[in-house]
């Protein structure tokens, strides 16, 4: 049992991850007994999932974002500006989506080109700049449009957003759970034969059994519960939202910028130690250069969502996002101090933020109290995370 | 990218230098940070298989000077010379693919990261689709530690809960690994046991046996003379002189670093063949 134990502590399992699961499951556990079994019924997870998608895409990159020592302020109103603009070039300028979204996107770069080089080459502080770019672009969100609302009609475009007709069907959805089984298998079997071949020591087998078992258990168990709803008048269920295969891609993608890609490790080391990374030769203001633009690309992909979702684009569209991102990231265990933090903290910081929110609405909670509490929760996060990192010895 | 993967074998190959022909010359360095003149008119020589010590007070401008070669200050106005040839150094990664290696007293290192992130940080091996090569960084990495430390374990913890020695480890096998023909050693005693400290001493050594050429910045005697061949002391940036070590006692160094005074009746040891 000890050897078990001891296998289990080097087994590369970040517990930290393991607690805030746990969270998750004893949140929504609560939250399902109190609402009498509203809150885990398939209808409530998969508004939940949907809603929660906006936030989630921005966590991931803001991930990165605080890692390296910056911060974004200015994600919601850059995100309403490139949402009203795709919008009102859409319904006012009868663009077609795609391109209505390629100029979106030309707007984003063209913001984070502005403010990444203001940060990374003048040497302005992000929090200034991006504290300057929250008013700045909310006001250039109003100008788009004149303020007017811009709503949105075309049918595929709708379907990004989720909504009724935002589902991928059950088939799609068991293929695709089955697909990204098969490559959770793969991948585990391919990382053992590297180490084998260098001779660098393998967990014992049983380990990473375990380890893939569980998250091709989480896809199964969410296909399953995604498959399960069926709007009533509707002739198929819905199976997983189309926002939140856009999500699950982002994370994944920016998973593997952070394991696998130099960018992602010049990322960390900036934040760790931004003078050792210069000293080693890292292109620091051509990384934060890109950090900004990888940035543009996810806000733009979060506003085609979220006016999707909306079925307009608005002039508020994004107002105080920043916040809910900021805290989902630091909920999701990033430290603001830099250096440390997970996507997958984020996908979990996100869907724990929303699911007290949501089970909070269930419950007929007032919005003073929903947001006293979140705001604690909050709180409540970056207190564990101190005591998490002095009991580890990682003191920042 | 200079990456040898097969270096861990302890006595890797390497070009056997010309040891009379100059490996580093530094010609009329300059370097001011504002109105202070940190560096005024440096020139010193560097040969294979030598240990130069570079001496002097805090503030004498010798980590800046040794900064500039290691490209992470621009240099004013001098030229740099390798092998006799004139070179450009204005960033580390241009040091770095000259062959010139540095640790740093702060060692460098990305506390957040383990020790093999570290060993290739921003010289990451990569596979044939560009990603991070983990695998492969990571048996040759353990083949460094092991020839430097054979009881180093902590591959996969972040270095911040690492020992002064274990990190030391790590800034020194960059230098290995990287098959440095420079090396810049600041300060590579100060936070390290007798133990590890014999280790800097035999690793030098070793260095020196296969042609490397050191400069080490220094304020302990016992290492400066334990070391060096020769030593050039610097006092509010300008080189009060170069002198074979064995010429010159313990007193006569720190009446230079001190009083900037020459000894009296010594030969200055510049060797000009370059």
């Amino acid at each position: 049992m000890n050897q078990a134990l001891q296998n289990l502590k080097h087994s590369a399992v970040d517990w930290r991850m393991v607690l805030m699961a746990g969270v998750l499951l004893v949140i929504t556990v609560v939250f399902n007994v109190m609402s009498d079994g509203i809150f885990l019924s398939a209808e409530n997870l998969y508004n939940i999932a949907q809603q929660t998608a906006v936030v989630g895409i921005l966590a991931t990159v803001m991930v990165l974002i605080i890692v390296a020592r910056h911060i974004d302020l200015s994600v919601g109103s850059v995100m309403g500006f490139v949402g009203v603009l795709i919008a009102f070039l859409m319904y006012t300028s009868n663009w077609s989506w795609p391109v209505a979204c390629l100029a979106g996107l030309a707007a984003s770069i063209a913001v984070a080109m502005y403010q990444g080089a203001l940060t990374a080459f003048v040497g302005v502080p992000s929090f200034v700049v991006t504290l300057g770019g929250l008013m700045s672009f909310r006001g250039a969100a109003y100008m788009v449009a004149d303020g007017k609302t811009q709503p949105l009609n075309d049918p595929f475009f709708l379907k990004l957003g989720g909504g009724f007709n935002g589902g991928i069907g059950t088939t799609a959805s068991w293929v695709l759970g089955a697909l990204i089984c098969v490559a959770i298998i793969f991948s585990m079997a391919s990382k053992r034969r590297a180490k084998k071949a260098y001779d660098v020591p393998t967990n014992p087998l049983w380990i990473d059994t375990v380890l893939a078992l569980i998250p091709m258990v989480i896809v199964m168990g969410f296909v399953a519960v995604m498959n399960a709803y069926h709007i009533p008048n509707k002739e198929d269920a819905q199976g997983i939202p189309i926002p939140v295969l856009i999500w699950g891609a982002v994370a994944l993608f920016m998973s593997f910028l952070v394991h696998r890609t130099r960018f992602g490790r010049y990322i960390f080391a900036m934040g760790g130690n931004p003078d050792a990374a210069a000293l080693v030769g890292i292109p620091v203001r051509k990384v934060t250069m890109l950090l900004f633009l990888l940035l543009a690309v996810l806000t733009t992909i979060a506003a085609i969502v979220a006016i999707s979702r909306l079925n307009a684009g608005t002039n508020s569209l994004g107002n105080s996002l920043e916040l809910l991102v900021i805290a989902a990231t630091v909920i999701g265990g990033t430290a603001l101090a830099g250096g440390s933090g997970t996507i997958l903290g984020s996908v979990l910081g996100a869907l724990i933020m929303q699911c007290i929110d949501s089970g909070m609405l269930l419950l007929d909670v007032s919005i003073g109290v929903r947001y006293i509490i979140i705001g604690q929760v909050l709180i409540a996060a970056v207190v564990f995370d101190v005591a998490y990192r002095k009991w580890t010895g990682d003191v920042l | 990218m200079n990456t040898q993967s097969n270096i861990a074998e302890s006595a890797a190959p390497k070009r056997k230098a010309d040891p009379t022909k100059c490996l580093v010359g530094l010609r009329n360095i300059k370097k001011a940070f504002g109105g202070v003149h940190a560096v005024e008119d440096v020139s010193i020589n560097l040969y294979p298989g030598e240990v130069v010590a570079v001496l002097g007070h805090n503030g004498a401008g010798k980590s800046t000077l040794m900064k500039m070669l290691a490209g992470a200050y621009p240099i004013d106005s001098g030229d740099v010379l390798i092998n006799g040839e004139k070179v450009n150094v204005r960033t580390p990664a241009d040091a770095q693919n000259l062959g010139i290696e540095s640790i740093y007293q702060t060692l460098a290192l990305a506390d957040n990261l383990d020790s093999v992130a570290n060993l290739f940080l921003g010289r990451e091996l990569l596979t044939r689709w560009n990603t991070l090569d983990d695998h492969r960084m990571d048996a040759d990495a353990r083949k460094v530690f092991q020839r430097l430390n054979k009881n180093f374990k902590n591959y996969h913890t972040p270095v911040r809960r690492l020992s002064g020695g274990q990190r030391q480890v790590v800034a020194i096998s960059r230098a290995i690994y990287f098959n440095a023909q420079i090396l810049i050693m600041d300060e590579p005693t100060a936070a390290l046991g007798p133990e590890e400290t014999a280790m800097v001493a035999k690793l030098i050594q070793q260095l020196k046996a296969e042609g490397v050429g050191i400069f080490l910045i220094s304020h302990d005697m016992h290492d400066v003379f334990a070391l060096s061949d020769r030593l050039a002391v610097m006092k509010n940036g300008k080189l009060v002189g170069t002198y074979r070590t064995q010429d010159v006692t313990e007193d006569e160094v720190l009446g230079m670093i001190i009083l900037g005074k020459q000894p009296a009746s010594k030969l200055q040891a510049e060797r000009h063949t370059a």
